[in-house]
């Protein structure tokens, strides 16, 4: 939901998805490409700043968003500093600390890449995207029922909890359980109803097969996605030109 | 002059062998307001269905100009292109996440270009208020925004008949309002409209032709005044005496107001008697 609500906030909300998606691959290029901690981190920094101040994202739910995949990244560094050995005694394993900070400091610049991307492109936007570039249609309809279910069924999931906090439902440990439990299991329910209507709504609307729909236009594309590859340029030069020299 | 829509006697049996509709018949004349009034269970969602080709008949038949539905694909798009359907929970009938792609999805099944698609999704949301709002996304919407998506969806497919299931439901007095207008916005530009209805006093104010359901079966159809005035009919159908037609009868009956005309609503009864002339009544005589 933060990042739903993110995007849809985004100063770079009406920018063409095309433009962003080439701006965050060159982010992943060039951070792919440098080599010294000190250009990944200049890399990582830009990209974030981007975001931050670019595209007008909340400190706060950037930050909200990097936290758990930064626990992530800190579990794997501390796991590549130290360990069990082969003998199984514990002790550094003397991975060389520009190594350590090499790896760190290039997932930061491509995770910061990534949520550039998607904190400012809504998933209809995305998919739109991935609609034009050929992915397989099935996968695409996947997507657009999955996107709008955790939508209905969140909205029903509280409705449900609303109720039965209304009747006490969540008085203790044992209560909350119980009424999880059935609420669980009604959703199983609703959700082979609701799939039921919306064949019916789909077949009602002359639905053949696929789901179509009218893509978005982003009137600017062009000169929006001339910037995109212009910044990227940039982006990948700078990692190109730490790898050569 | 042939209906534009009927049900011959028909019978619809649900896979647990209980009847949805019992010897159901109706017509629908063309251009007209239809109001479908019935109790809960009486059958108004299981007819719309059938209406739309949603589903098929166990006994009868049903006929678009005359001519019994043909259920093959093909037909079934015919049927569909012309003859839309509303369902009454939103939630159930949108499954895309932004306003303009949903209200995309029928026209681009016309197999129409996406230009003519884009012009219609337009209307379609100017139709229902909602222009400049179709990039917004479906989830953002409250629940009388999410209907209005509904009904754009299916006006975009310019259909010549719109079925909608209890559209009023769940909406306040302003969107009813605002819903009302719409209707009649569409029913002068020559649109068949047949919607589902527990309100006996909008469907008299309302509607051209009033039908009534109990237990699967149409138990009366006609002009709506003919309709209304059957107490019988009503009471098997679960419904009241119009509030405007019983006060109107009443006052007719006392002298009040001539009984030739009909005021569809109590606003027009009120209206009637604020036409009235004034009486002074003196100060007592000496």
């Amino acid at each position: 939901m933060l990042i739903e609500t993110a995007a849809y906030a985004s100063r770079w909300r009406e920018v063409a998805p095309s433009a962003k998606a080439l701006f965050a691959l060159a982010g992943v290029g060039a951070a792919w490409l440098a080599h010294s901690p000190a250009v990944l981190a200049a890399l990582a920094a830009v990209l974030a700043l981007a975001a931050l101040f670019g595209a007008r994202i909340a400190l706060r739910s950037f930050l909200g968003l990097i936290a758990a995949p930064l626990g992530f990244l800190l579990l794997s560094c501390l796991a590549m500093l130290a360990g069990l050995d082969a003998h199984g005694n514990w002790g550094w394993h003397g991975a060389p600390l520009e190594l350590v900070a090499r790896t760190a400091l290039r997932s930061l610049a491509v995770l910061a890449a990534l949520l550039g991307l998607v904190l400012t492109t809504p998933l209809p936007d995305l998919i739109g995207l991935l609609r034009r570039l050929r992915t397989p249609e099935l996968l695409l309809d996947l997507m657009v029922l999955c996107y709008r279910m955790l939508f209905v069924l969140r909205q029903a999931w509280d409705d449900g909890v609303s109720a039965q906090r209304a009747r006490l439902g969540y008085g203790g440990w044992r209560h909350a359980w119980r009424s999880m439990g059935l609420l669980a299991g009604q959703l199983a329910v609703q959700v082979w109803q609701r799939s039921a209507a919306l064949q019916m709504a789909a077949d009602a609307r002359g639905y053949a097969g696929t789901l179509r729909f009218l893509p978005a236009v982003f009137p600017q594309a062009r000169r929006q996605n001339l910037r995109a590859a212009l910044a990227g340029s940039l982006l990948l030069a700078l990692g190109a030109g730490d790898r050569l020299w | 002059m042939t209906p534009l829509l009927s049900l011959d006697a028909v019978d619809h049996v649900f896979a647990d062998g209980s009847f949805g509709l019992r010897g159901c018949s109706l017509g629908l004349e063309r251009g007209l307001r239809h109001a479908l009034l019935g109790a809960n269970g009486a059958g108004k969602t299981t007819l719309l269905q059938h209406l739309n080709g949603l589903l098929r008949p166990s006994a009868g038949t049903l006929r678009r100009d005359g001519q019994p539905f043909d259920y093959s694909r093909a037909g079934m798009a015919e049927l569909r292109r012309r003859v839309g359907l509303v369902f009454q929970n939103p939630d159930r009938q949108l499954f895309s996440a932004q306003v303009e792609e949903d209200v995309s999805f029928g026209p681009l099944n016309l197999g129409l270009d996406a230009a003519t698609v884009r012009a219609r999704v337009a209307s379609a949301l100017e139709a229902v208020g909602l222009q400049g709002q179709g990039g917004r996304a479906v989830h953002h919407l409250s629940f009388g925004q999410k209907k209005r998506v509904c009904i754009a969806g299916v006006l975009a497919m310019e259909p010549e008949v719109l079925l909608l299931d209890e559209p009023m439901a769940g909406l306040d007095a302003a969107m009813q309002v605002e819903l009302e207008a719409l209707l009649d916005r569409l029913a002068a530009r020559g649109v068949t409209v047949l919607l589902s209805t527990h309100d006996v006093d909008f469907a008299y104010r309302w509607a051209d032709r009033i039908h009534l359901m109990a237990a699967g079966s149409c138990i009366a159809s006609g002009p709506a005044y003919q309709v209304a005035r059957r107490q019988d009919a009503l009471r098997a159908a679960g419904q009241r005496t119009p509030s405007a037609l019983a006060l109107h009868t009443l006052l007719a009956e006392r002298g009040v107001l001539a009984g030739d005309h009909h005021p569809r609503s109590v606003e027009a009864v009120l209206d009637a008697l604020r036409a009235l002339p004034t009486i002074h009544s003196g100060a007592p005589s000496t």
